[in-house]
């Protein structure tokens, strides 16, 4: 499992790999929230549960991301740890996020206004998963 | 990517590959040399390909690579031949644009009060990440329909400021009913804040008239001192994005659309699909247009509480306010005949001529003011609308970028691009020193050039040049 943050002009990416799609996930949102901030797993502090689902994996990626960010800044937390499972009969994933109040960390990126869908990848490759995405910054 | 140049500042991508129509680029030989780097191009190709587009895939001056439409996109659709609106040729942020205050006073008297001044904007000025707002929750309903006009209502803001609003403050057809409680959810807390990025708030010095009729009339002299700002819809309007975005996947089948990258995501303008989006769009513009009015009121409080003088005395009146991030439904002469069309501009100023019947009457004689912001140690253009402009009215929106954030961040630290501003005369309260970095002054292209490519393209003709003295930054 890995991610690496994406070169682009204006805004910015993650592309991530991992051996199974709610691990892709998890990987997306520590790599999109490590975007913000680094902060150490152990420093959560609230933790939020939610479930997604959605017609693709595509979707499941963009959709899952979007809500973690809507809950960031509803909550006023930056999220640092994340439990992910997969459902067993739909395609939809129940995520716990714990995370540290804004006012508590130290920024190192802009907020992330949004997930987009350009040039979006999220599919089985290679015996794993793989995931490209690029955020508006 | 193949293209040849038509003359001495329009290239052309020829129609191929499902593109509609050609796209045409408007750039000088050094700015094209930084376009061609990056994927833009590709961009520029990509939006060809929307049903009922006319005439070309426009790209401005500062056109740099986006999601979906380039940064400094234009794309014009028919609404007759089933013309398309996308979300993504707006953006996430919805009506993100520029608000200038003209002011009374000089550099002199900002060197008088200058800490005076930024700490007040400092404290006055919420930016950054959950950094509150300045209006209460409770205005929101009213906000989403009637736009700047709700805020004057409130007490923020002239009256007399919504003549120099464009749309006047107010964008028609919003429908707060179907903007999702998750948008409302957001917006709740940030009317009247900044947020990050690249927006900002600057101190400038008008240092060069190169039309002083329109500058008079525009109510721009020398020496004066302006304040600039710049943002947007805050997560309002990305929530409404990211909400039609998921809603129109499936709606292109019903429609039978196709189109090369999925943030181009499109549906005719007269779909139910279609109008909803753009009810959305406009309750998001709404915000947007009462987020800067607010925030101009705290910055003439914060002007006020420093001078001890009130704004009206220091003559901090709107030079203007312009979106550069919205889809209008404008008529358009094509091939001769007015047509309707739902004008897109993803990072492009609306760019209206002398005698736009949409002017307000002082400015008919010279044209809209266009607002071009530089970054925080470069000018920034006031430019005006002209006649015959060949891009549907549309100009250039700020300098664009040259330098992913990564690069910039790598190549100095905050603290150093602070020193240097300091040393420049600028003076920076930064919302996080650390991000400082990416938004330094060589992360952008030469503004200068840009404002330039804008009268040689026949875009928009140079009015004013301003220099920046102090900056807040989200």
């Amino acid at each position: 499992m890995a991610h690496r943050v994406l070169a682009h002009t204006a805004d910015t990416g993650i592309e991530a790999t991992a051996d199974s799609l709610a691990s892709l996930i998890r990987e997306l949102l520590l790599g999109m929230f490590g975007l913000e901030a680094t902060i150490e797993p152990s420093a959560a502090q609230r933790w939020i549960t939610l479930r997604v689902e959605a017609p693709t994996p595509e979707d499941l990626v963009v959709d899952t991301l979007s809500e973690l960010l809507f809950h960031s800044e509803i909550e006023d937390l930056v999220f640092c740890d994340f439990r992910v499972e997969m459902d067993r009969d739909e395609l939809a994933v129940s995520v716990e996020a714990g995370g540290v109040p804004v006012g508590a960390v130290e920024p190192e990126g802009p907020p992330i206004k949004a997930v987009t869908f350009h040039d979006l990848v999220a599919e089985e490759r290679d015996g794993g998963w793989y995931a490209r995405v690029y955020f508006d910054v | 990517m193949e293209y040849r140049r038509l003359s001495d500042v329009v290239w052309e991508l020829p129609a191929r590959d499902g593109m509609a129509v050609p796209g045409i680029i408007f750039a000088s030989e050094a700015l094209m040399e930084l376009v061609r780097e990056e994927r833009a191009l590709d961009q520029v190709a990509n939006v060809a390909h929307l049903p009922g587009i006319q005439k070309a895939s426009l790209a401005m001056p500062d056109i740099h690579w986006g999601y979906g439409f380039p940064i400094g996109g234009v794309a014009a659709t028919s609404i007759e031949e089933g013309g398309v609106v996308s979300p993504g040729g707006v953006g996430f942020d919805i009506c993100c644009g520029v608000r200038l205050l003209a002011s009374n006073l000089t550099e002199a008297d900002f060197e008088r009060h200058r800490e005076a001044i930024m700490a007040n904007l400092d404290l006055r000025i919420p930016r950054g990440l959950g950094k509150g707002a300045i209006a209460a929750a409770d205005l929101l309903p009213e906000v989403l329909l009637r736009g700047a006009a709700a805020a004057v209502d409130a007490g923020y803001g002239w009256q007399s400021d919504l003549e120099r609003c464009e749309e006047r403050g107010t964008s028609t057809g919003a429908d707060p009913s179907v903007v999702s409680d998750h948008a409302i959810a957001r917006g709740r807390g940030q009317l009247g804040s900044l947020g990050a990025g690249n927006h900002f708030l600057e101190i400038q010095v008008v240092d060069q008239i190169h039309d002083p009729n329109a500058a008079e009339v525009f109510g721009l002299a020398p020496g004066m001192l302006v304040v600039m700002l710049h943002c947007g819809s805050r997560g309002l309007g990305h929530q409404s994005c990211t909400d039609q975005l998921r809603l129109m996947g499936p709606a292109m089948s019903r429609h039978g659309i196709t189109v090369p990258d999925r943030q181009l995501a499109c549906v005719p303008v007269q779909s139910a699909e279609g109008q909803e989006y753009l009810a959305v769009m406009a309750a998001s513009a709404n915000f947007a247009w009462a987020n800067r009015h607010v925030l101009a009121h705290a910055a003439r409080e914060a002007f006020a509480d420093a001078l001890g003088i009130s704004p009206e005395r220091m003559g901090m009146r709107l030079v203007y306010d312009v979106a550069h991030n919205l889809a209008k439904i404008e008529t358009h002469q094509v091939e001769g005949r007015p047509v309707q069309l739902c004008v897109h501009r993803k990072g492009a100023t609306r760019a209206f001529g002398p005698g736009h019947p949409d002017l307000p009457e002082d400015l008919t004689p010279v044209g809209q003011p266009v607002l071009v912001p530089g970054s925080m140690g470069t000018a920034s253009w006031v430019l005006r609308g002209v006649a015959d402009n060949p891009a549907f009215d549309s100009a250039a929106h700020g300098a664009g970028r040259v330098m992913s954030r990564k690069q910039a961040k790598q190549r100095e630290s905050g603290r150093a691009v602070r020193d240097h501003l300091e040393a420049e005369g600028i003076s920076v309260r930064p919302g996080s020193i650390r991000l400082l970095s990416e938004e330094a002054p060589y992360a952008y292209k030469d503004v200068d050039e840009v404002a330039d490519v804008c009268a040689r393209a026949n875009l928009a003709a140079k009015v004013a040049r301003l220099r920046p003295v102090g900056v807040v930054k989200g």
